[in-house]
């Protein structure tokens, strides 16, 4: 679910076919600040998808993961009616959670009274409320969490799942993430911190991640939930694989609470991790869906360390420039098009990359989607604070 | 009157209740009204009526006319 398209089919049409993103725009309650637009998903008829009753208990971007949750579900052919739900789990990522739910009713306290501040915000807004509306939607009774590591949670989410199915204590893992912050508050921080474009006069190229002229990332909604399964588990049920997971890794910058590690050790050694946990050399990646943000230090620092790690030969790309960064959502959505990519070996193109960085030491894909042919591709996601996280993907 | 007409058209429009199903008789627990669902209910006819339910005390045992009679209490006061 994006604001390049509703759905994982328009989503990959989208960001492999248009040359522009479609769905970022200005936001009126943004207007006086120095960033006024963002990506939303616009159109999206959630009462009609979840009913009344259903969509009071969910904040937005719980109710994004619901609805990208059933389609990966029915997706994966799963029978909710027969499959055993207490080996079931949910993982499911979130930077930011309810914030902008916060935000508003903060607002309200200021200016009515304590009486007057919704019940619901604090059993809703919370991070973990994504996975349990999943949980409640689909009948899911297995173990349940959500992950909060910033902008990797949803990458995070998807390899905690990973690791959950490897130790056995679930069949299936629906995992990924999910994000809706349009929050004048988060917006005036993210400003405060120079973190985001301020490129008002044409928001559809403000995000171009590894282009010279980059000037900070775009804030988009989104999710992107998967369907992960036991080996065995899919094979007994017959199922069409559409890619595996092979390896992931995970570490900590312990640097700064923003800026990445200068040297990309902390990427660097998620990346060597997941690899060594597949068992596959560096020479075998042949895509790498990357982080890339657009921010001038996240580009050079992670497309180094990949440069470092797997050398100048993967098709490397970042789809945010069609999708907005969807923060903790984003892991979980550029996982989904990775393995679409590994599927249809097709590179997507990073959108608005007009004059690469000089120093960005790897191939980036650009102007048209590419055909390729590799059997191995890398997601990887950095995040602030220092979390960062790699998924090795193989064909199915 | 109002209030009867407030509480069911609240409660079909921001509870998904079936209109066929709200009636004085019917408990509102059948309703899938929980705690969390009463105590946001309180508010929207609080807002809506611009009266104080803050005294009144909510369960979903109630039936939907022991609400209505507890909000024209304080709509009448």
């Amino acid at each position: 679910m994006t604001a390049a398209g509703v759905g994982a089919k328009a989503t990959w049409h989208s960001v492999t076919q248009d040359s522009a993103p479609s769905g970022v725009r200005p936001q009126a309650e943004l207007a006086d600040l120095p960033c006024d637009f963002m990506y939303t998903i616009d159109g999206l008829d959630t009462t009609a998808i979840l009913g009344i009753a259903a969509q009071r208990l969910m904040d937005r971007f719980a109710q994004l993961a619901v609805i990208a949750a059933r389609e990966a579900v029915a997706d994966a052919g799963l029978d909710q009616n027969t499959w055993d739900s207490s080996r079931v789990a949910v993982v499911i990522g979130s930077a930011h959670g309810g914030l902008p739910f916060y935000d508003q009713q903060h607002v309200l306290m200021s200016g009515r009274g304590a009486r007057r501040v919704s019940p619901k915000l604090a059993p809703l807004a919370v991070v973990n409320s994504a996975a349990s509306s999943v949980c409640m939607d689909l009948g899911a009774h297995g173990p349940s969490l959500g992950v909060a590591t910033a902008c990797s949670s949803g990458t995070v989410a998807l390899g905690t799942a990973h690791q959950l199915l490897r130790a056995g204590v679930c069949d299936i893992a629906i995992a990924g993430g999910a994000e809706s912050v349009c929050s004048r508050l988060l917006v005036a921080s993210a400003c405060q911190m120079k973190a985001v474009s301020t490129r008002r006069e044409d928001p559809a190229a403000a995000c171009r991640p590894f282009d010279v002229a980059r000037d900070g990332f775009v804030i988009g909604e989104g999710a992107g939930i998967l369907v992960l399964e036991r080996p065995e588990h899919a094979r007994a049920r017959g199922a069409a694989v559409r890619a595996q997971v092979s390896g992931y890794g995970a570490s900590s910058d312990a640097y700064a609470a923003v800026a990445p590690d200068p040297d990309g050790k902390g990427i660097e050694r998620a990346l060597r991790t997941a690899l060594a946990d597949a068992d596959i050399a560096a020479g075998d990646v042949g895509h790498v869906n990357a982080h890339g943000t657009s921010t001038v230090i996240n580009d050079l620092i992670e497309a180094t360390a990949l440069g470092r790690v797997l050398g100048d030969h993967p098709l490397v790309t970042s789809t945010k420039a069609m999708t907005g960064h969807t923060l903790g959502a984003a892991g979980g959505i550029e996982t989904a098009l990775t393995v679409l990519a590994l599927e249809e070996q097709l590179v997507p193109p990073t959108v608005n990359l007009d004059v690469p960085d000089p120093e960005i030491p790897v191939e980036i894909v650009r102007r048209e989607a590419r055909p390729a042919t590799f059997d191995c591709a890398v997601k990887t996601s950095l995040g602030f604070g220092g979390h960062n996280a790699a998924l090795v993907l193989t064909r199915g | 009157m109002i209030a009867a007409e407030v509480v069911s058209a609240l409660l079909v429009q921001r509870f998904g209740a079936d209109p066929a199903d709200v009636t004085t008789e019917t408990p509102l627990r059948k309703l899938r009204m929980d705690s969390l669902a009463l105590e946001e209910l309180r508010l929207l006819i609080e807002d809506r009526l611009d009266i104080d339910l803050e005294e009144v005390a909510l369960t979903s045992r109630d039936t939907v006319g022991q609400l209505v009679s507890a909000v024209d209490g304080k709509v009448a006061a």
